[in-house]
């Protein structure tokens, strides 16, 4: 296989795995055909590790700590969701502050009451998601993830309701 | 681990001309290096030989890395790009456990067929 090709196959893969395989892969797609078949392979191989990662090697030898438990997307999404909402209620609020000068509370909810509510409720059939797949295969790391993920969503929650917006 | 998807393929019609391959890539990858340490293209190789499956890059490096996670695998020093792999007593303790299975299906099932 012309060596662009077989780079560009490889680049496919996720980072770590690259990181672990990719030269070899590298190696064995040179030397083998440039056919359909192969190509349908790795890329399809390639979309396989970026949905299920092998984790394989040196790549990361827990799949249960901590750290890999939170770049699971069904760890980050829900906090990243309530930090979106949390940072919306916060500019929000400084943006009445700087106009008016006193919070009150819009009869009428916005777009950004709107938004925030979505996010705050979306998140949940995530977070079950998660609690269900990984409480049971680590339990003490999936619960320091539940307790980051409820400590978001509260300090979400927070202005709402202290500030009775 | 992937290894009951496409257990057997190859048999495109199904008049039984054509002679079906096995495939179950975890464990022709295990079987391939119990003939000893090999790298990806020797793999690939020797178990074309072995019994006519040809995997591709993508699937032998799917069970080369779910293996090597398993400890069923190790690798060794890299000859220049390619790195060959070895299996374990783990992996080899896994292999015979698994074929003893496969042979005594196999002589169920062609027990039965001989009556036919």
């Amino acid at each position: 296989m012309n060596p662009r090709i077989a780079r560009r196959l490889t680049r496919l893969y996720p980072r770590a795995w690259r990181q672990r395989y990719g030269e070899e892969f590298e190696a064995l797609l040179e030397a083998g055909p440039s056919d359909l078949r192969t190509l349908a392979n790795s890329i399809f191989s390639a979309v396989h590790e970026h949905i299920s990662p092998s984790q394989g090697g040196n790549m990361d030898p827990n799949p249960s700590s901590f750290r890999a438990l939170m770049r699971r997307p069904s760890a980050w999404l829900p906090l990243s969701m309530s930090l979106s909402a949390l940072t919306m209620v916060v500019v929000s609020l400084a943006i009445g502050l700087a106009q008016g000068g006193k919070v009150t509370r819009d009869p009428d909810e916005g777009a950004i009451a709107h938004i925030w509510q979505l996010l705050m409720t979306v998140q949940m059939p995530i977070v079950l998601f998660f609690a269900i797949k990984w409480l049971r295969r680590a339990p003490s790391q999936t619960l320091r993830v539940l307790g980051l993920q409820a400590g978001a969503w509260l300090a979400s929650c927070a202005p709402i309701y202290l500030l009775h917006l | 681990m992937r290894s009951t998807r496409n257990v057997v393929n190859g048999a495109r019609n199904g008049d039984g001309d054509e002679p079906a391959h096995y495939s179950d890539p975890p464990l022709l990858v295990l079987a391939s290096l119990a003939g000893g340490p090999k790298h990806g293209h020797a793999m690939t190789e020797d178990i074309a030989g072995m019994c006519g499956t040809r995997l591709g890059p993508g699937t032998l490096y799917g069970a080369i890395a779910r293996l090597e996670q398993l400890a069923w695998i190790e690798p060794l020093p890299a000859e220049q790009r390619r790195r060959p792999y070895r299996i374990t007593p783990a992996g080899l303790r896994v292999l015979r456990a698994r074929l003893a299975t496969l042979q005594q299906f196999a002589q169920a099932g062609l027990g039965r067929l001989e009556p036919l």
